[in-house]
């Protein structure tokens, strides 16, 4: 079984901060890492690897500190890397992502199951995996949960909102990982130690017979502006020691808001 | 911009929401509003989707399980109507068709979108699009060609209209096998209804033990609600099947009432849509209290059995 991991070097959106005043979102000083939705992905290939034999690669598209931070992922049991330059510098759009994406897949050779988070972390469109089966003219298997491989097929639960479903599919394939599935191991530090040998390939997209121009061309929308969104709330505080009183002046300020009706 | 707005969702609620928006941005006399319907042509309701504003139903012979064959079902659509724009409900399956149907249309793609407008003489779109997960919003503007856009629940309003006649038309998709196949087919024990729910009591980290749920639950029915958590109590003491937050659901209720969460800023993307939100905590620096319209500062263990206790002895009720 020849897997191909997609991974993302995301921003940890719980550290986005935005100015009350001008509404600006803060990205100075924001963390990065690979995304916890990019983990369970690898965590899902290293396993899957485990059980029927075979390789996982990783692919990636990012910056000088997603290079450096592509070891802690080779050390989860990836036997390899492709890492690709990105020439926007994490600003570019979807469709040119997946463009670099596209051409490092088919420079990268044969495969049996392209794996993706179902969103990513940071950018949580959901766009890649799905625009990349289109791509590749593959069968996509979306929000998958859990996976299991006899030869050829390719047997996955999918999480839906409110079911679950199962289904098989003959790999090759794509398939995007559900969020909270296949908790990533912790990586000891032989694991760690192990993956600065694991053999990395470094391209740029001019290797992959890109141009950046051409990309930028292809674009789909200009950005005209950008704010955080600021929810203002009132924040009155009860405090007190008797908790009759307490949940007596809760009671009166839900009434008076209008969400609680008090019989007359 | 084409003749035809064209709507799809796999949620009636959603797709009333995106027909009214879409009868608002149509031209009238020029443009005419579509809607997408999968199986039979006996199974439209005509007089539901006319009332709601659509000039048209384009029936699909597709089924709503298998996403490859609405994929293509769905692009079959806007490419022989043909429609300039397609709002696609936000939904799970949603999202997975809309950048495939824009893949193989050759359609922009504006993901999350909160707001429309066509603007100038060639109708140009300009849509504001969240950006990481909620917490910003961008404003794009697409290009001449198709675009797909896609929305939540709750961004766009449903329309009554008196309109009574709408033409149904067949639309035929050249795939009719799916690669995917379906073997089964389980529902979740998950709440149902925590989107169209007026009172949340949403519990957090605070709650120790899985017993103490009864005492929340309590609460919940004395205020006619429904109990929902924070992810922690879904995904690791595995107490619920479904969440709130970022990953999870995102409810829009009257009142949500948090209980010992912390507030998080994943979690608070899940329930700041609510109208009002009261929060209980007794970590005097707990985020929540500066998400909320009021905070009480106190032990949950003793509030909540006084807060019950009070809004009996008060008759009080959720609903006027």
């Amino acid at each position: 079984m020849r897997i191909l991991a997609l991974v993302k070097y995301s921003f940890d959106i719980a550290e986005l901060r935005v100015n009350p005043e001008t509404e600006e979102l803060r990205m100075r000083g924001v963390p990065e890492r690979f995304g916890d939705i990019d983990k369970n992905v690898v965590e899902a290939a290293v396993r899957l690897k485990e059980e029927h034999g075979g390789t996982v690669r990783v692919l990636t598209v990012g910056g000088p500190a997603a290079r450096t931070a592509l070891k802690e992922i080779l050390a989860m049991g990836v036997d390899d890397g492709v890492f690709v330059v990105d020439p926007f510098e994490g600003g570019g759009q979807p469709s040119a992502m997946v463009d670099i994406l596209e051409a490092a897949i088919g420079r990268s050779g044969q495969f049996d199951l392209l794996l993706c988070g179902f969103a990513s972390d940071d950018g949580y469109t959901s766009q890649t995996g799905p625009r990349l089966a289109e791509r590749l003219s593959l069968p996509l298997v979306s929000y998958a949960q859990e996976l299991s491989v006899a030869g050829d097929v390719l047997t996955a639960t999918r999480d839906l909102k409110d079911h679950t479903q199962g289904v098989r599919v003959v790999t090759p394939a794509v398939v995007t990982i559900a969020e909270e599935s296949f908790t990533p191991r912790s990586v000891t530090l032989l694991d760690a130690m192990k993956a600065q040998k694991k053999p990395v390939e470094d391209l740029t997209v001019e290797e992959l017979g890109l141009e950046v121009e051409a990309l930028e061309a292809r674009s789909e929308f200009i950005e005209l502006s950008r704010k955080g969104v600021v929810v203002r709330r009132r924040q009155e505080i009860l405090k007190g020691e008797d908790q009759d009183v307490l949940a007596d002046r809760l009671i009166d300020v839900l009434v008076r808001d209008g969400v609680l009706f008090e019989e007359a | 911009m084409a003749e035809c707005i064209l709507v799809w969702s796999d949620d009636d609620s959603l797709l009333a929401e995106l027909l009214g928006e879409a009868s608002r941005l149509a031209v009238p006399g020029e443009q005419e509003v579509g809607v997408c319907s999968l199986g039979a042509p006996s199974d439209v309701d005509q007089q539901r989707l006319a009332s709601l504003g659509a000039d048209v139903v384009y029936v699909l012979d597709a089924k709503a399980d298998s996403p490859g064959l609405l994929v293509a079902g769905l692009t079959a659509a806007m490419a022989e109507v043909p429609a300039g724009l397609f709002l696609i409900g936000a939904t799970r399956t949603g999202m997975e068709v809309a950048p495939r149907v824009a893949e193989r249309v050759g359609a922009g793609y504006a993901p999350w979108t909160t707001g429309i407008q066509l603007e100038g003489s060639d109708r140009q779109l300009i849509a504001s699009c969240m950006l990481f997960a909620g917490f910003g919003r961008a404003v794009c503007r697409y290009g001449s060609g198709p675009t797909i856009v896609t929305s939540a629940l709750g961004v766009f309003e449903a329309v009554e209209t008196v309109r009574d006649t709408i033409r149904v038309e067949a639309v035929g998709a050249k795939e009719v096998d799916s690669r995917v196949e379906i073997v089964e087919e389980k529902a979740k024990d998950a709440a149902a209804g925590l989107e169209q729910a007026r009172v949340i009591v949403d519990c957090g980290k605070g709650i120790r033990e899985r017993d103490d749920l009864e005492m929340v639950r309590s609460l919940a029915q004395v205020l006619d609600g429904e109990l929902a958590c924070s992810r922690p109590l879904s995904s690791d003491r595995d107490w619920f099947a479904d969440w709130l937050g970022l990953s999870g659901t995102k409810v829009r209720a009257e009142l949500c009432l948090t209980l010992g969460i912390s507030g998080a800023v994943q979690h608070v993307v899940g329930i700041r849509e609510s109208r009002v939100v009261a929060a209980v905590n007794n970590d005097p620096d707990a985020a929540i209290f500066t998400q909320a319209d009021v905070g009480v500062m106190a032990d949950l263990y003793e509030f909540v059995p006084a807060l019950m206790e009070r809004l009996k002895a008060r008759h009080i009720r959720s609903s006027s």
